[in-house]
Order: structure tokens, then sequence, then C-alpha cells
């Protein structure tokens, strides 16, 4: 399995992983041998009733937990066989994130937000300046750049801090309920962003959301119930524009 | 944290200043060495001395000039009703090259000692004494008359009365002491030999009994026996101590709260894959920051507060070393408010953020 993990173009792979939380004496199992492969430049949404395990599932796909038992493969690499300094490190050069609150540092403007994890990279200056305006530009917040969060609208807020995960170029970006806490309006160009991203990046979008309406845009839609995977649906055939992410759509 | 170093750097002038003056006849005066009965703890205690050691400094090459200092204790009855109070009567040599309290008074001022029965107080002592320039009052029953006054000679105990050697043994009236000097203070040639010609002074014998001191060695055992062996001198270092511990608490409580209210923030800087290190080190730096910040804030408001204290005759003193002392104090206590800040990071798991 793990040699020919690399050479596919399944970014995400979990194989029979489990997870469970204890709490005082009651041992929870939120995740039950889940098994599942998730395909480059698409956006998949996982969806379920809350507490049936996804958003810890997209924890453990983006190396923020670990494992009680299977095995996590991202782009090839093996997550469990990562230490803590390592993953950081994976999740610094691969993936993007954006939560349900926006998580802005108040005291920030809008530039400053989506400059600040570019430190990290190592780029220059200037660089990091270029980047941070072309993904605010992307997410149609560049007129707006110089404003701190208590001066933006929940929408604008979120479309900042999807610039903040954009702009780090991620190949696999994680979203846990990006749509909850928006109007409807909002909400949509929320949603386009996140597809356009997978579109035009070949991104690997992969979408914890409980939000009807994100289902029809998504390619794939898991539905989750009790730690497994009740249904597993493709909606669209991906039209492929990044070469490397090149792939035959996989059905389940 | 402005705040904090504020309170600090206050306090600590404050506690200069206070038990600054318990030296004020020390660092008053350009006297180098000093010699008093043996064991003297503080300049308060002096004991009289054999006059004949004045013939002993002046045998020795080093020193220029010799003085006695009459130090006497008095009750002041103002002009004014204002009851008994009792003072220091400082007995100096009037004359302008006098060397007690030749950094305090005046030469002019100084030298108008030398009419009978004339004395000199601290300005802000005016009105506890009841009197002003130009009255009479009596010490120990004799008559005395205000002829000026001078600032900087307030001290902790009691008020300063200063008065010529002549007037201060009139006063004294303890016929047995005759022209018993309580002090005598010498100038040398050379300010830096002050330590050496201490120790050399101190091996003779045949003068019965005293001790002789550096002049900065004298000083600062009065400072410290007010300091740490009487009761106000205990308070005051407690109450320091209390500042410092409050300030402590403010600081680290507020930092770890600015820290702790951005948790989500940083755990999500964390999911994007900044590491906990360099989380770590951002908010040192920000601790260090607003220590840098709180502390040039405070320097100005201290500053403002001095000249005020200055104003009101409150002794205050604030030197160099005791700034950067503070300074630096207040810099750790940043740091370590910084390291306990650190410790609200502990919740910054990006885990926590997927719910």
């Amino acid at each position: 399995m793990t040699a020919d993990i690399s050479s596919t173009v399944q970014t995400l792979v979990a194989e029979a992983v489990s997870k469970s939380f204890v709490s005082g004496r009651i041992t929870t199992r939120v995740l039950d041998a889940l098994s599942l492969r998730i395909d480059a430049g698409e956006l998949t949404l996982i969806s379920g009733p809350s507490g049936c395990g996804k958003s810890t599932l997209l924890s453990v796909l983006s190396g923020l937990q670990r494992v009680d038992a299977g095995r996590v493969w991202a782009l090839g690499e093996e997550l469990g066989q990562l230490d803590a300094r390592a993953l950081e490190r994976f999740r610094l050069l691969h993936t993007g994130f954006v939560f349900q609150g926006f998580n802005l540092f108040p005291a920030l403007t809008a530039l400053e937000q989506v400059e600040l994890p570019l430190h990290y990279l190592g780029l220059s200056p200037m660089q990091t300046r270029a980047r941070a305006v072309q993904a605010l530009d992307e997410v149609d917040m560049g007129k707006r750049s110089k404003l701190r969060p208590i001066e933006l609208s929940g929408g604008e807020k979120q479309r900042v801090a999807i610039a903040r995960a954009l702009a780090k170029a991620p190949t696999l970006l994680f979203a846990d309920e990006p749509t909850s806490s928006l109007d409807s309006v909002s909400g949509q160009v929320v949603i386009d962003l996140l597809h356009r991203i997978a579109r035009q990046h070949g991104t690997t979008v992969l979408c914890v959301s409980h939000d009807a309406r994100l289902v029809d845009h998504a390619d794939r839609v898991l539905t989750m119930e009790d730690g497994r995977i009740l249904s597993d649906r493709c909606t669209v055939v991906v039209p492929v524009r990044n070469p490397q992410m090149k792939h035959i759509q996989d059905l389940a | 944290m402005g705040f904090t170093g504020l309170l600090q750097l206050l306090q600590v002038a404050l506690v200069l200043g206070i038990f600054g003056s318990v030296g004020v006849y020390i660092t008053g005066s350009t006297a180098d060495i000093w010699v008093a009965y043996p064991g003297t703890q503080s300049i308060d205690q002096g004991r009289p001395i054999n006059p004949d050691i004045e013939m002993l400094l002046h045998m020795d090459n080093e020193v220029s000039q010799v003085e006695p200092f009459v130090w006497i204790d008095g009750d002041w009855r103002g002009a004014r009703d204002t009851g008994g109070v009792s003072v220091f009567v400082s007995g100096i040599d009037p004359r302008q090259q006098g060397l007690i309290f030749a950094k305090t008074l005046p030469a002019k001022l100084r030298v108008r000692l030398a009419e009978p029965d004339a004395v000199i107080v601290d300005r802000a002592d005016l009105d506890k004494l009841g009197v002003g320039i130009g009255s009479h009052a009596t010490i120990n029953g004799h008559r005395v008359v205000v002829v000026g006054v001078g600032s900087g000679l307030r001290a902790l105990g009691g008020v300063n009365v200063i008065a010529s050697l002549t007037t201060a043994r009139r006063l004294g009236g303890t016929p047995n002491d005759g022209d018993r000097p309580t002090y005598l203070v010498a100038r040398l040639h050379h300010p830096a030999q002050a330590a050496v010609v201490a120790g050399r002074l101190n091996g003779r014998n045949g003068f019965g009994p005293y001790q002789v001191w550096t002049a900065d060695d004298f000083a600062r055992q009065s400072v410290m026996y007010w300091m740490f062996n009487t009761g106000a001198g205990a308070g005051v270092l407690f109450l320091a101590g209390i500042v410092f511990l409050v300030g402590a608490v403010i600081t680290s409580q507020t930092l770890a709260a600015a820290v702790f209210s951005s948790v989500r923030e940083y755990a999500t800087l964390n999911a994007l894959g900044v590491g906990m290190r360099a989380l770590r080190s951002v908010v040192l730096e920000q601790a260090l920051w607003v220590g840098a910040l709180g502390l040039s804030g405070a320097s100005i408001l201290s500053g403002l507060m001095l000249v005020l204290a200055q104003s009101q005759d409150v002794p205050m003193v604030l030197n160099v070393s005791a700034s950067i002392a503070c300074l630096l104090l207040m810099m750790t206590l940043a740091v370590f408010s910084g390291l306990a800040a650190m410790r609200s990071l502990r919740h910054a798991d990006p885990a926590t953020l997927l719910r």
C-alpha cells in the first residue's frame, strides 16, 4: 500500500482509522475503522448530523490529531510517522485552514492577517506582500485590505480568513463549517470561492458542513454517521487544470 | 505595565528619598572622613568624643581641614503655640569654607549663623515649628532666632535645626561635655584616599575611644541602619515589596489575559503550520514591547511626579543607578510575565477549533 500511495493522484487517504475520546469513564468511539480516498482538485463535502465524527475526520486528515488505529497518508506522507515538529512543517508547507469562527487577530488589518503566516515560509518581505495582495484580490477584498476585523462584516471576515489560507498556496485546504455563521448571500460567496479554489488551483478542498446549500456545489458528498461513512456520492466529473493532478475519476 | 513601572519608580524614589534624608548631614557635606564614637550605627546616635582627636587628624599629612560637628537633641517651643517639637540641633562651623552642609547651605546663609543665637530650619518645617524668618523661639529653654530657611534639610526622625557650634553648645547645656564634639570631620587632599586614611587612623590609640569612617561608608551605614533596623524602615521596605508584588501580578495577569483572548487566533496560526516555538517567541516579544512601552510612559510620568514632589518638599530622590535597576527589574518582570503568558498558549490546540 505504502509504495503506490505516492504515485497515485489521491491526495488524502485514510485506511481503517479509528479514534476514541475518553471523558471520565465513558469512551466514545468517534471514528470507527473508517477508510477513505480523496482526489486532488475537487471540493469534497463531508456532511452528517452533529457528533457523527466529521470534524474529527477533518482534524485527523489534516494532521491536527493523531489516530488511535489505522493510517493516514497526505500527499504521500504517512502522517503517523511524523513527529510534532515535522507535522507543523508539513502543515506550514501544504495545508490551509478555514474555520467557522474566523479567528482573526483584532489588532491586525486584513493585509497583515494574510501576511502573518507567510513570514514563516521564509519569503522576502516583497514576496510576502505580493502574495498577500494577490490572495486578497482573489477573494475580492483587495479594496478593504487596510481594515481591521471590527470594521468588516462576517462574510468579509471569512473571505480574509480564506485569503490567509490561500496565500500559502496550499495543496490541501480544510474548511470546517465555513458558512455556518454567515447569511445566505455571504455563504454563497464563500461556497463559490472554495469551489473556484479547487478548480483553478487544483487544490484538494475538504469541507465539513451541514449546510445544505453546499451540497449542490460539491464535487463529491460524503455522508457520515456514528463514525462511519454512510454514503459517498459524486456529483460532477472534475475537469482537471493542473497537469500534476491529472487523474481518472475514481467513483466509489 | 506603565502603571506598574510608575509605581515602582516612585516607590524607589520615595525609599531613596526618605532614607537618603537620614544621611543628609553626611551627603550634604564636603568632608571625606568622619570620626565618631566606636560602633556608632547611625548619624543620629553619635556620642561625644575626645576633642584632642582633632590633633591626631591634623598630624596626618593627607588631612587638609578638620572641623567639629555637634549634635544635640532639643525641645523646640515656637512663637505660635505648637507645643513641644523634638528637634535635632546641628552645630556647625559657620565660616564660609565650613565642611558640614557645604552642599546644602548657600555660603551667604551659612555665615549668618555666626550671629548670636541664630538658627536655620528647612523651608518645609516652618509651619510645624510655628515660626517664620526673623521669628524667635526657644530650644531647651534658650532663645534662638530664625535667620533663614534652607531646603533639603528635612530629617526622617525629627526636625533639623542648624546652628553655629557656639550656639549649639550653649543650647546643649550639659557642662560636662564641655566642648566635646559629637563628630569630627576632615577633608583630605586626595578624596580618593579616604579609605586608606580611615584605615590608617583607626590603627592609632591613645586618644580615647573613636572610630573613623569614610563619608560614603558612614552615610551608607546610617541609611542601612534606618532601612533594616527600624520599624519605619521595615514598614517602607515591606510596602515596596507589596508594590512590586502587585505590579508583578497586574502585569502578568494582563499579559496572560491578552494572550488568552487571542488563543483561538494563535491556534489558527498553529494549524497553518506556524510552530509553537515561533508562537512562544511572539508572545515573549510582545511582552518585551509592552514592557518597553510601559516603561517609557512610566519614565515620563515619574519625571513629572518627581518635579511635583520636589516642589512640595516631599523627599524623593532618583539617581541613575536606581533608575537603571528599576528598568532592569521591570524588564525582568515583563519577561517573566511573558513566560507566564506562554502558559496560555497551551490552550492553543488547533484541534479544539474544529467543533
